[in-house]
């Protein structure tokens, strides 16, 4: 039993310390290299309703131009960028995948998802109590408290909107939303894998910050109407 | 442990290399039942896994 306790709370976070230690140390460089590659800001146009407040007529729709920056999911098991918490002292890199071998190296993100910073809800999960246990601490957020992501794209800046304790197969918590979310699931409670945490977080701030809240706008215009 | 190199057969040279396979082996069995047991304690968190 010693044996066991010792192997999943040190071990593991021993060679997970080795793992991320290595990722960023070369996290930038691949980052750089990435941008290199990527296509340029598209400009695009939303159609949203102008805010006016109780028009005798309804006003026709107008088109705001912005620019979105594009960004893929870059291969299984690689680095996809670093994940900064700082309410909770979190600096890990984030690796493309949730199977049980990426999950040892850091947080992961759920391949089927958006990229964190394009359109919908990015999904990350990772552990709570072993492998480095990056997100321990993720039960001391508040809403409010800000979420930074790193990609090829820039630094996309998330705030705390929502946090629920769910069952392991509530996948409502992946599913699309409307602008540019972004979700992380971990174990919940400590040393429990019975429930999840989830901590989901809007885009604010970012290359493609104004482009997620037009989409926000519009949506929910279209729900309104 | 000095039963089981006693029961173990042939020459001294012999029991100890099946006495490394015998540890070798029982390492691999505990890994697997460690890393089985330990998503128990934390699977990684992944919804709808």
């Amino acid at each position: 039993m010693l044996a066991f306790l010792g192997y999943q709370l040190y071990v593991t976070d021993f060679l997970n310390d080795r793992v991320q230690a290595e990722a960023m140390a070369t996290l930038e460089a691949e980052l750089e290299a990435r941008r290199t590659q990527l296509p340029a800001p598209e400009p695009v146009e939303v159609t949203v309703p102008e805010e006016v407040e109780e028009p005798e007529e309804p006003e026709p729709p107008t088109f705001v131009r912005t620019a979105f920056v594009p960004e893929s999911p870059v291969p299984q098991g690689e680095p996809l960028g670093r994940l900064m918490i700082e309410a909770i002292g979190v600096d890990e890199v984030v690796f493309e995948g949730v199977d049980r071998e990426t999950l040892k190296k850091g947080p992961g993100h759920m391949p089927w998802t958006p990229v964190p910073g394009q359109p919908g809800n990015a999904v990350m999960s990772g552990h709570r109590t072993t492998y480095g246990r990056p997100f321990y601490d993720l039960d001391q957020l508040e809403i409010g408290d800000r979420i930074e992501v790193e990609t090829a794209v820039g630094t996309h800046v998330f705030e705390v909107r929502e946090i629920h304790i769910v069952e392991p197969d509530d996948v409502w918590v992946t599913e699309e939303k409307s602008g540019a979310w972004l979700t992380l699931t971990t174990c919940h409670p400590h040393f429990s894998a019975r429930e999840r945490l989830v901590v989901q977080a809007e885009l604010i701030d970012g290359p493609n910050a104004a482009y997620a809240e037009l989409l926000a706008r519009q949506a929910e215009e279209g729900q309104d109407a | 442990m000095k039963r089981l190199w006693n029961a173990l057969p042939g020459p001294a040279a012999v029991k100890a290399a099946l006495m490394l396979v015998l540890i070798a082996a029982v390492l691999v069995v505990l890994f697997f039942v460690f890393e089985w047991a330990g998503d128990l304690l934390d699977s990684g968190g992944v919804i709808g896994a």
